[in-house]
């Protein structure tokens, strides 16, 4: 991955009362030298790997589970994505299942911080033919 | 440690592996890469010469070339893993759609390297959504 420039994705959860404005403001108040670009779901952050790193990890101190994080190849306003300069914007189809997600993931990582565990499902089991022609016999 | 993660463009799974400690390899990686690096129009819809070369190591010449073209990007990203957390039963739009004869090749691929693969179901409820962050927890954890 490139050291020089790394563009983050943020995107917000459908369960929290955080906005993109909001968000965006806070991210500007950090004085980091980063470009911050507001978006429907959020905000892009562009800026050396280590600046956005940073931006990422003070954002997770306050809004631990409600914003989303990932890296985005094109940078920001890219001619050849960016919608507003008439891109395609293809990836849009697979964040919007992604933002559909978000808040079962949050109330997900809410319950294991608050101690849940994993419980696998139960193995379904084949019923026996007795109780086949059971079923079947109360059905005529 | 690096986890490849499948679907390799998805953002749950990109911030799951980040916020449990480890390094995601994903596809937007691997595109930046490209976009930084190489003078092609539109990577990853326009390759290099390279790319389809690479894609040979991992998918036969009868193969189309798109799913060349796909494995020659996640490929390396699986030989470089030192684990994969695959997502199964993804609805039709989720991930990187196309093309599920590279899907299945991506999940031959892990198998055939042998590292530890954590297949997770997509979570349709909030308690599949505990489970399924539990789970992925565990692994992490477990692999630190």
């Amino acid at each position: 991955m490139s050291e020089e420039r790394e563009t983050r994705l943020f995107m917000i959860s459908p369960g929290s009362m955080l906005t993109p404005d909001q968000m965006v403001r806070m991210i500007h108040s950090f004085g980091d030298e980063v470009l911050v670009k507001e978006t429907c779901y959020g905000c892009l952050v562009e800026g050396p790997r280590d600046l956005v790193i940073a931006v990422r990890d003070k954002i997770r101190e306050n809004y631990r589970n409600e914003v989303f994080t990932k890296v985005r190849a094109y940078p920001c306003s890219d001619p050849r994505r960016c919608r507003a300069q008439h891109g395609t914007r293809p990836g849009f189809a697979q964040l919007e299942m992604e933002w559909e997600l978000l808040a079962r993931i949050q109330y997900g990582l809410a319950q294991v911080e608050k101690g849940a565990v994993y419980v696998p499902a139960k193995e379904k089991k084949r019923i026996s033919v007795n109780d086949f022609k059971k079923i079947c016999e109360v059905q005529q | 440690m690096k986890i490849f993660i499948d679907p390799p463009n998805s953002l749950v799974l990109f911030d799951l592996v980040e916020r449990f400690g480890h390094q995601p390899l994903s596809t937007m990686a691997a595109i930046q890469e490209r976009v930084d690096n190489i003078e092609v129009d539109m990577p990853p819809m326009n390759v290099t010469l390279d790319d389809v070369v690479k894609g040979l190591k991992y998918a036969g010449v009868e193969v189309p070339s798109g799913v060349r073209g796909r494995l020659a990007m996640w490929g390396p990203l699986i030989e470089e893993a030192d684990a994969a957390i695959v997502m199964d039963d993804c609805p039709y739009s989720f991930g990187c759609v196309g093309c599920e004869r590279s899907n299945l090749m991506v999940k031959y691929l892990l198998k055939r390297r042998g590292i530890p693969v954590l297949r997770v179901s997509y979570p349709e409820n909030d308690e599949q959504a505990v489970n399924f962050v539990a789970q992925t927890k565990e692994f992490l954890e477990g692999m630190k």
